[in-house]
């Protein structure tokens, strides 16, 4: 359907998108990845429990750590081979988790779920749940239950905002894998029992507006802002609905997924594929030959930097994610998870490094919160430790960290830092 | 491979930091200055000199003095820089254009300097922390010690066509206004600053328009705010004069444009909230418009340091309310019948 042009937030920053290096590299199949490491904690919830034991052999697409409870997820090998070791790892973040850790053997042998044909409601839910679906915009928030809504839900919205500088895996999952996008909706919709879908696209994407306006999904095209992706200014700007303060989406009658999430809901129900692989952007003015690469879970990033020509010397600082939200690796010793939608090996000139000089009271990051906060009035009673008045005056609990106002702040202040201590101090005392 | 940078999120920043806001500032300030020069002659060049120097000389002083490295003098220089952030060539140039081009009395842009910078500024804690204007802070300072400060030479073409040097001193435009006399000047020339009598900096409200607009376009101030300074501060003068003929004199004259595009909307000393910025500036418009007429003297720089020390209260007044917030309603007592 024609695209409809989308409303737009009050504040928010434009930044340069820097997509250019990798929008036009088109998706490429990650090969010989020896080993894969893979977390048992990939998602929002508590992690799996290991079914697979040191020295068993298993196969693509089988079953290794099954859920543990409702509020979590399934995982699968994302290779054939033996099993060397269930242990501790810690990763580039400096996060320690269980993984399993499978080293590939030659052969392909897979192990998939029966496909199904016309599936009711139930059997969707079914499959997604065995698929061990999450969010794959980089929460990581379990599909299963974000697919049985509390509130009664009239509309779906896809997000194909994606509002961080750098990352194309939506970009070119849109371009190339549209008709499952829209295969995908129709079950979701099924799923959930609903007829409304809209797609939501940031107009620096022309090309992918273009490809679903052949399709009969309604589109929306988003003015580019950052953080369109963000589900409460998505949702408000394809609909006009506003998510009241301290509620989910589907308060507000809608439910948001990525565009990756409803690829992999669409092959999990036509091909029985559990979700073992997803498209990573390598990017960066630090990486010789930026590019998209489909990785199986758990593929170490020394394999994707050696794909993609390597890491040159420039390279200060390597982030898990986008460039706004992401993490900070100390080293190459990372791997891929269900939430990583990119690794970024940025230079000095991009990253704008500095020390932090006195705040000269400017307001600008006020003046970009989306979410209308004080990030300066938290930042200053954060600094005294006086957690309280940093929500009464700055609104802490209900920052989205976006980074937009240490994006701005020309005094370069630790704003998101601050935010984040405070948030977490008040979690920890209520 | 090089060291590894780790820290939260964002992994990017805007390339512009203070010191390039400051520059901006400055550039905005140029055209000003240069108009008081072409006014007042050489002598509002070497007040303007002074005051800079002698404000980046005392927060040079104060910086070794702070940081105790006299002993290693070595990189002292290289040190300062590092830090230095224009803020105090901001300060002196400030204090230079609000006050008389008169080299006679050049120990006052010294000693006004030095006060901004080291009282005003520094003991307070330096960039972001001072609760008044510094160039504001030294001008008052100025003005009740010594009587040169409010012997304004009249500006004319003249002056520097001449160039005998000699400035008539005399009542401003506005003292005169005040007086009850209103049509001694035309608004085009208090506008271009031809033959106004006043400080170096605001005379020609051409020239600081201009600087007004730069600023506006490279978003270092609000359009807004200072439109409503001025409107505000008109239109009250206007109700108080129950004349709707005393709006652009009363506008056009005195430093209200100097104070109203350069002054008042310092970061440091204005609310952080735009709503509280604009409760600021009509609040501030009000009391100009209001002290001018009760005392007869032009009261701008004594209005904005004394709304400086309110933006405190301001601040704590206004509380978040974030995107989705929702006003909750108290309960009405349901009423009884019906």
């Amino acid at each position: 359907m024609k695209a409809v042009k989308g409303k737009f937030f009050a504040r928010g920053i434009h930044l340069h998108d820097e997509k250019s290096l990798s929008a036009q590299a088109a998706i490429e199949r990650l090969t010989g990845v020896t080993e894969v490491v893979i977390p048992l904690s990939q998602h929002i919830g508590k992690p799996a429990l290991p079914i697979a034991e040191a020295g068993q052999a298993v196969k693509r697409g089988q079953l290794i750590a099954k859920a543990d409870g409702y509020v979590s997820a399934n995982i699968h090998a994302s290779v054939a081979g033996t099993v060397k070791a269930v242990e501790e790892r810690t990763d580039g973040r400096g996060a320690k988790s269980v993984c399993v850790v499978i080293e590939a053997s030659e052969k392909d042998e897979t192990d998939f779920m029966p496909p199904l044909t016309n599936p009711t409601a139930e059997e969707i839910l079914a499959r997604v749940q065995e698929a061990g679906i999450v969010g794959m915009g980089g929460a990581g928030f379990p599909t299963h239950v974000k697919l049985k809504p509390a509130a009664a839900v009239d509309t779906l919205i896809v997000n194909g905002a994606e509002c961080e500088p750098y990352l194309t895996c939506d970009h070119r999952e849109m371009l190339e894998n549209r008709d499952k996008i829209v295969r995908g909706v129709q079950y979701i919709k099924t799923a959930l029992g609903i007829g409304n879908a809209i797609i939501g696209i940031e107009k620096n994407k022309p090309d992918c507006i273009a490809a679903f306006e052949e399709t009969e999904l309604s589109v929306v095209a988003l003015k580019k802002q950052y953080p369109m992706g963000s589900e409460k200014h998505l949702i408000y700007c394809s609909t006009g609905r506003k998510v009241p303060l301290g509620k989910l989406p589907a308060d507000a009658g809608v439910i948001v997924q990525n565009v990756a999430t409803v690829i992999a809901v669409c092959e999990a129900v036509e091909e029985g594929k559990p979700l073992i692989e997803r498209v990573v952007t390598v990017s960066g003015a630090g990486v010789n030959a930026p590019k998209n690469l489909l990785c199986p879970l758990g593929a170490p990033l020394s394999a994707l930097t050696e794909a993609c020509g390597g890491v040159k010397e420039e390279a200060v600082k390597y982030v898990a994610g986008g460039p706004m939200t992401g993490a900070a690796l100390t080293g190459a010793n990372s791997f891929v998870t269900k939430t990583s939608s990119g690794f970024l090996f940025l230079t000095a000139k991009e990253t704008n490094a500095q020390e932090p000089t006195p705040c000269i009271n400017c307001g600008k990051c006020a003046d970009v919160c989306p979410m209308k906060l004080m990030p300066m009035q938290t930042a200053f009673y954060t600094s005294a430790k006086d957690y309280e008045s940093a929500n009464k005056y700055g609104g802490v609990l209900s920052c989205i960290e976006c980074g937009a106002c240490s994006y701005i702040c020309p005094a370069r202040r630790p704003l998101a830092q601050a935010i984040k201590t405070a948030k977490a101090e008040l979690r920890r005392k209520s | 491979m090089s060291q590894l940078i780790v820290s939260t999120a964002p992994h990017v920043k805007t390339p512009r930091t203070t010191k390039h806001i400051m520059l901006d500032v400055l550039i905005a300030l140029a055209p000003a200055a240069i108009a008081g020069i072409v006014f007042f002659g050489w002598q509002a060049l070497v007040v303007e000199l002074l005051a800079v120097a002698s404000a980046v000389l005392t927060e040079f002083v104060y910086y070794i003095l702070q940081n105790k490295i006299w002993a290693n003098p070595k990189d002292v220089l290289s040190k300062f820089l590092k830090q230095f952030d224009f803020t105090s060539v901001i300060t002196g140039l400030l204090l230079a254009l609000v006050s008389p081009a008169n080299v006679e009395a050049w120990y006052m842009p010294v000693l006004g300097g030095i006060f901004a910078i080291a009282v005003v500024k520094m003991l307070f804690g330096g960039t972001g922390r001072n609760i008044i204007n510094p160039a504001l802070g030294g001008r008052i300072f100025l003005f009740i010690s010594f009587a040169a400060m409010t012997a304004y030479p009249a500006a004319s073409f003249g002056a520097i066509l001449t160039g005998s040097g000699s400035l008539t001193t005399g009542a401003t435009q506005l003292q005169s206004l005040l007086g009850g006399n209103t049509a001694t000047l035309s608004p085009l020339d208090l506008f271009l600053g031809t033959g106004v009598a006043g400080c170096i900096g605001e005379t020609c409200k051409a020239a600081l328009l201009l600087g007004g607009i730069y600023l506006c376009v490279r978003k270092v101030i609000k359009w807004y705010l200072p439109v409503i300074y001025i409107a505000v501060t008109g239109l009250f003068a206007s109700l108080l004069a129950l004349d709707i003929n005393v709006f652009l004199p009363s506008i056009l004259s005195g430093g209200l444009f100097l104070g109203a595009i350069f002054m008042a909307t310092d970061y440091v000393t204005t609310p952080k909230s735009t709503l509280g910025n604009i409760i600021y500036f009509v609040l501030l418009g009000l009391l100009t418009a209001g002290l001018r007429a009760a005392t007869k003297l032009e009261v701008v720089s004594f209005c904005i340091v004394l709304m400086n020390f309110v933006v405190f209260l301001i601040d704590g007044f206004i509380k978040c309310r974030p995107f989705g917030y929702k006003r909750v309603k108290k309960e009405k007592p349901q009423k009884e019948g019906k």
